[in-house]
């Protein structure tokens, strides 16, 4: 008999413990844990303009404006705000919004946080092109005005870059003070828990958010660099999402039953910087070794050049269909593209009969150069690049650098600090969703003083274009500078400033069951990780 | 002792040495291998259905077809094509040049600055000795690979830098066994007479000393020279070895690496199978060599 009881309550509490497994689940699916392909150097939010960084500081910290998945503006800490004259700025800050630590979030915050962001030591990449020439007013606790020297077309989007600190947590602390949890302080649906530098990054639910109640109680970023590695631990179950799914494994995740597979097409552009610097290439030679005049300065070898390149095919075979073919800057989603420009078609009769008629029948001896490793599949496209390339008779070789010494000798490797390469192939990716700082970067004219050509490696410079570009970013009215933009691009890109490959797409892998919101600007958020 | 009988001495014990390495089936297969695996390496350009360092021959549109599939330009790929479309057996074929040819000449480059360096510590002994010594006993205290991996990364891409750095992490073996061999030869009686002969100290160590002193050197030789095979695909296979362009078996191997995950299996497959098979003939041969050359193992 009691043999019997204790027997029925042995299996009543093995029962229990069963259900208490089942009823579990779902308090353990409130944790998410993400692998990253890219590890932060730091989580001060003003430290270092690197993506990785951005995408952690985002979960804590937040902006006047945000961008949303479309890299579109929406009222983030500021709630609304009316253009007073093209120079001044007003902005109505949200109220009843507190900081993690409970303190009210008011325009000192601004204020403060702008005044950072130039002052951080030893920054690597600061965020100073957002703040340069803006000066702050508190009209009162939750009213600014940000007046700027010359009208501000990017306002928004130069606000939406420069997360806010709270004035009183953040007041003395160093970027190292910042790694160890002192003053994380922010107004973000997440807060601060753990940074351990090359392994982890944990942040939890702030349940006293203004906005609306994040569903993970806790998030656990992880930093794992190695594909086949960050595949094998969602594949495990080591993790619930994995940003940067490799191209070469996008299509057999697609048919795992365990995954579901997120993707949106990025506004990053794969493209080659043509050296237009110099009279003589240092990686040009002729056909026999001689020294020759620069053909890249002539746009009839540019175009052949554009036309060797088979769009399709690199979209197809290399990156296995992760990828647009490219026709400009930033893809013709955006406001302030061309709708004009289509990407160049592959044509080697044409290409052939364009060397032909530059001079150059039997082509020239040509080196590209580019990163290992930092873009999808960057080796193996140069490659597909050169191999386009011999075909027309440009015989083409390869030199691939790891990323760090090829951006330094790109960007300033030559005599004087100038570009040192003849070819390059990079990536640029459109941080403000819109053309104008892409120009900017890449096709204005180099003029470290005025900001303008800062990833200008080929030193093109058009007067026509810098001067619709001028006009474009002065433009407050979105159409008039939408109009302007896109002539400049269609000027510039007609002159085979750069040539334009492809739009990286990005892909997302989460466990069934959880839904990726896709992203354009390659963010991860846990914000953007959603249960179906 | 006129020439010819010299040349039939020589060619006896020769013949001897041979019929010794003969007696040990396992080392004549390493052997049959190594051959077959050079030959290979040497012929390449007759052989290889594709010059996989033309780019104008390759063809992003053949790439990651599997083994059997043909190629645009009609011959069948039987060991598959990589990433950028290169046919694998055509890769692995000029690879291999490419790893021999390292492995050989860093060999070669290592033994004659060693050798030269052990005889000249063993010889002159004094402070001279103890500078080489303590060298060799700083570089061999740090792991070669991470040696290399510096030497590359100072230095830059390309076979010819590669063959420094592997020589400067492989000399002190040759230096170190030199200088044992020689440290013991030079007090036999031999050396005496010929000192006392009046002969030059230099044709003493490189004609009487030295040729004493080669047995060991060819045994560390073999073993070094699959150690340098096998350094030059590991710093290829860590992307700072050679160019993409013209790859050795450690870039093939890497350009597969990243597809290993999604099923294809053979683009880092095979070249590491070549890998594998000839560092296998050679430490096949290496060891049976150290049996033969061994004095204590006579019988």
């Amino acid at each position: 008999m009691t043999h019997a009881i204790i027997r029925s309550l042995k299996s009543a509490a093995a029962a229990m413990v069963l259900a208490g497994a089942i009823c579990g689940a779902p308090a353990l699916a409130q944790d998410l844990k993400i692998a990253m392909s890219a590890e932060p150097s730091s989580v001060d939010p003003h430290y270092h303009n690197l993506t990785p960084n951005n995408q952690l500081a985002k979960h804590v910290f937040e902006s006047l404006t945000e961008h949303d998945e479309l890299q579109r503006i929406k009222p983030a800490l500021a709630e609304s705000w009316k253009v007073i004259d093209d120079l001044t700025w007003e902005f109505k800050l949200r109220a009843n919004v507190r900081f993690h630590d409970g303190s009210p979030f008011t325009a000192d915050d601004v204020i403060f946080s702008f005044n950072r962001v130039p002052n951080v030591p030893k920054s690597p990449a600061p965020k100073t092109s957002y703040t340069r020439g803006k000066t702050i007013e508190k009209i009162d606790d939750l009213t600014i005005r940000i007046r700027t020297p010359a009208p501000e077309a990017l306002m928004l989007k130069h606000l939406a870059q420069i997360d806010i600190m709270s004035a009183k947590a953040a007041a003395s602390v160093t970027t190292e003070d910042i790694n160890a949890g002192k003053g994380a302080v922010g107004t973000g649906p997440y807060k601060f828990v753990e940074f351990v530098p090359g392994d982890r990054y944990v942040v939890a639910r702030n349940d006293a958010y203004w906005g609306e109640k994040e569903p993970w109680a806790k998030v656990s970023y992880r930093f794992i660099k190695s594909d086949p590695t960050r595949v094998a631990a969602v594949l495990a179950g080591d993790v619930d999402v994995i940003e940067t799914v490799p191209t070469a494994d996008a299509q057999r995740l697609a048919k795992e039953p365990k995954l579901a597979l997120a993707s949106a097409l990025s506004n990053r552009v794969i493209y080659l910087h043509l050296d237009r610097l110099r009279a003589e290439s240092p990686f040009i030679k002729g056909k026999d070794g001689a020294t020759i005049k620069n053909p890249l300065n002539d746009l009839k070898v540019r175009q052949a050049l554009s036309k060797a390149i088979n769009r399709p095919a690199i979209v197809d075979r290399i990156m296995e269909g992760e990828a647009v073919p490219a026709s400009q800057l930033v893809p013709d989603s955006y406001a302030g593209t061309s709708k004009n420009l289509k990407p160049v078609a592959y044509d080697v009769d044409g290409a052939k009969r364009l060397l032909a008629e530059a001079g150059l029948p039997n082509g020239f001896q040509l080196t590209i150069h580019g990163p290992n490793g930092r873009y999808t599949n960057d080796t193996k496209l140069i490659e597909a690049v050169a191999q386009m390339f011999t075909r027309i008779g440009v015989d083409t070789k390869v030199e691939t650098l790891p990323p760090s010494v090829f951006f330094s000798r790109a960007s300033s490797g030559g005599p004087d600090k100038t570009p040192e390469f003849s070819m390059i192939l990079a990536g640029w990716s459109a941080g403000t969703g819109e053309p104008g700082d892409s120009l900017k970067a890449l096709l204005g004219s180099f003029d470290p003083k005025a900001g303008s050509g800062s990833a200008n490696r080929g030193r093109y410079s058009n007067a026509e274009v810098d001067k619709l570009l001028a006009q474009g970013l002065s433009t407050v009215d979105d159409d008039k500078r939408a109009d302007l933009l896109a002539r400049a691009t269609e000027i510039a890109i007609n002159d085979v400033g750069i040539i334009p490959i492809h739009y990286q797409k990005n892909t997302w892998a989460a466990k069934k069951g959880l839904k990726v919101i896709p992203r354009t600007d390659e963010y991860t958020f846990a914000m953007s990780v959603r249960t179906q | 002792m006129s020439g010819a009988a010299a040349a039939q001495r020589e060619s006896g014990e020769f013949g001897r040495f041979a019929a010794r390495f003969m007696e040990d089936r396992v080392a004549l297969i390493g052997l049959a291998m190594l051959v077959v695996i050079v030959l290979a390496a040497l012929l390449a350009p007759w052989i290889a259905p594709q010059n996989p360092y033309d780019l104008a021959r390759v063809d992003i549109m053949d790439s990651r077809q599997p083994p059997g599939a043909k190629a645009g330009e009609g011959f069948v790929m039987w060991l598959g094509s990589d990433g950028v479309g290169r046919d694998l057996w055509s890769g692995i074929l000029y690879g291999l040049r490419i790893s021999l040819a390292v492995g050989v000449l860093s060999g070669v480059l290592a033994a004659t600055i060693g050798m030269a360096l052990g005889l000249l510590a063993a010889y002159a002994g004094g402070r001279t000795e103890t500078l080489i010594m303590r060298v060799v006993d700083l570089q061999l205290s740090m792991p070669s690979v991470l040696l290399a991996l510096i030497l590359v990364a100072l230095l830059g891409k390309g076979v010819d830098k590669i063959i420094v750095a592997l020589v400067a992490v492989q000399w002190a073996y040759y230096a170190r066994t030199v200088r044992g061999s020689a440290l013991v030869e030079r007090r036999k009686e031999y050396v005496e007479a010929a000192l006392s002969l009046g002969l030059s100290h230099a044709r003493t160590v490189f004609r009487h000393i030295l040729p004493n002193c080669l047995a060991p050197v060819i045994v560390i030789a073999t073993v070094q020279t699959a150690h340098a095979i096998s350094l030059e695909a590991t710093l290829s296979f860590l992307g700072v070895g050679l160019p993409q362009t013209e790859p050795s078996l450690g870039v093939l191997i890497s350009n597969g690496f990243q597809y290993m995950l999604s099923g294809k299996y053979w683009i880092s497959f095979f070249p590491g199978v070549a890998l594998l098979l000839t560092i296998v003939a050679i430490n096949l041969v290496g060891d049976r060599l150290r049996d033969v050359l061994n004095p204590r193992l006579e019988r």
